[in-house]
């Protein structure tokens, strides 16, 4: 499986190569504002790090969909089931790579982001000093800076764990338009309403689930992981089951 | 060796594969015969799993076709289906890693043959040179079933010559081959059975000597008599 998921990774590289040259000019338009004094660098960089890690995250799952979508519709499907592998595996090594993409651009993201506020301190000359300098952007940008950092890196894990499960709604969908959908008319169309409609479901379920309720922000979103994990889980089981059965390509 | 028990293969209202029997056995050839859209692509899909019956079972070795099988059949498909970033030898690494029975020397070998560098990239080579690179990465494992869809398509005369030897370089006791064309004189020189497939269903699996010795046809004379004008109905 390990070999499979060094072919998912070459599969996306190059857009994986944009996003770090993209990182790399937000960065050194950063660095240039913290250590030349440049305040608009230093607003920029933060500005272009801040969409690269957003949208860059939210791509890598797109474009690992995307490729799924190909990988069945195209002959180079042949690529991958012509291999002894069953399907789970070659499921499995597809949201594995992805899930892992995501969640390493989101540790790359944010201890740069770490890494950029201590090199901030070190030049700018205290935390205090930094601190005010990024509430003022923020307020240039009407955001409101006043949170912790455990909280903000807790609701990041929440939110790529919540992202996941979308792909993973997503690997869904596209197998049952390959599969149980195939050949009929509007077959695009049927499962990307399965999609929006499963979406909702869960997030329907998420909303009335007591241990999603509580008070604790800490609870919450642990609790919000360990659901969007385990739903994950389910729906690659079924979407693999569906794919071992039914998949022709 | 390889057991296909009432195969039918469906696409909606469509019949690719209609309840076909049919036992492959090892150290012979067999050549796939019919005209487009008669199912020997699908059949061949179905055998080597990329494609799953609507009904019927494909045994190999007694067990259902699947990851393990998958192990020792090689399927040519006659459709280009690699990778558009890959190189020649990105193709042959790729092989490598997934199949135990790829042989990286084998595959420069043949590569070497039919002139074919490492370095080319995959999405600008010519149909002929896709054809040959599909061979190549093809023989270069050591395989017990080998299933090839349409192998000499594209590909000039002396070149054809080339990859016939390539092909038939793997024949052994415990091997077996399938191959299709529509090149039926080219294949009657090779083939030690014919299987004849017409509107989706198996019209004739036989002993090409046999046809010869019985019916005092060639397999071009049973071609023609099969597909040509007033040929056998379905």
């Amino acid at each position: 499986m390990i070999k499979l998921m060094k072919y998912e990774f070459r599969k996306n590289l190059f857009s994986k190569i944009i996003l770090l040259i993209l990182t790399a000019v937000g960065e050194a338009a950063y660095l240039a504002g913290v250590f030349l004094k440049w305040e608009d660098g230093f607003g920029i960089g933060m500005i272009v790090l801040s969409l690269c890690s957003i949208f860059g995250i939210m791509y890598m799952g797109m474009e690992g969909l995307i490729t799924f979508h190909r990988d069945l519709n195209t002959k180079q499907s042949y690529m991958l089931f012509l291999t002894p592998h069953s399907s789970y595996q070659i499921l499995g090594a597809k949201v594995v790579e992805n899930g892992l993409t995501i969640f390493l651009t989101g540790i790359f993201y944010a201890l740069l982001g770490l890494l950029d506020f201590t090199v901030a301190v070190l030049y700018i000359g205290g935390v205090e000093q930094l601190l005010s300098i990024i509430k003022d952007i923020g307020a240039e940008f009407s955001i409101n800076m006043n949170v912790r950092f455990e909280e903000i890196l807790l609701v990041i894990l929440a939110l790529l764990a919540g992202w996941i499960m979308t792909l993973a709604m997503g690997y869904l969908a596209i197998v049952l338009c390959a599969t149980v959908l195939a050949g009929k008319r509007l077959s695009g169309l049927i499962s990307f309403v399965i999609f929006l409609v499963l979406n909702w479901c869960v997030n329907l379920a998420f909303n009335h689930l007591p241990i999603l309720d509580v008070d604790s922000l800490l609870i919450r979103n642990w609790a919000t992981i360990g659901c969007a994990f385990a739903v994950s889980l389910v729906l690659y089981l079924i979407t693999g089951w569906i794919m071992e059965r039914k998949l022709s390509v | 060796m390889l057991e296909c028990k009432e195969v039918t293969k469906k696409y909606g209202r469509k019949t690719a594969v209609d309840h076909v029997s049919l036992n492959l056995e090892p150290g012979r050839v067999y050549a796939m015969l019919g005209p487009n859209g008669s199912g020997k692509t699908t059949l061949m899909k179905m055998v080597v799993g990329l494609v799953k019956p609507t009904s019927g079972e494909i045994l190999y070795n007694g067990q259902p076709v699947g990851v393990e099988s998958r192990r020792d059949i090689a399927y040519m498909s006659t459709e280009p289906y690699f990778y558009s970033w890959m190189t020649v030898k990105d193709v042959g690494k790729y092989y490598q890693d997934f199949f135990e029975d790829f042989s990286m020397e084998r595959y420069e070998r043949i590569l070497n043959q039919m002139d074919l560098t490492m370095d080319l990239k995959s999405k600008t080579l010519s149909s002929g040179m896709m054809a040959k690179l599909k061979i190549a990465v093809t023989m270069a494992r050591r395989a017990k079933i080998y299933l090839l869809d349409e192998p000499l398509n594209g590909i000039d005369l002396l070149a054809r010559d080339e990859i016939v030897r390539c092909v038939l370089d793997v024949i052994a006791p415990d091997v077996t081959l399938m191959v299709s064309s529509h090149l039926v004189d080219e294949l009657e020189k090779v083939a030690d059975v014919a299987v004849f497939m017409k509107e989706s269903h198996l019209v004739m699996a036989c002993g090409i000597e046999q046809m010869r010795e019985e019916k005092g046809k060639s397999v071009v004379d049973m071609y023609r008599e099969i597909y040509g004008h007033g040929g056998i109905e379905q």
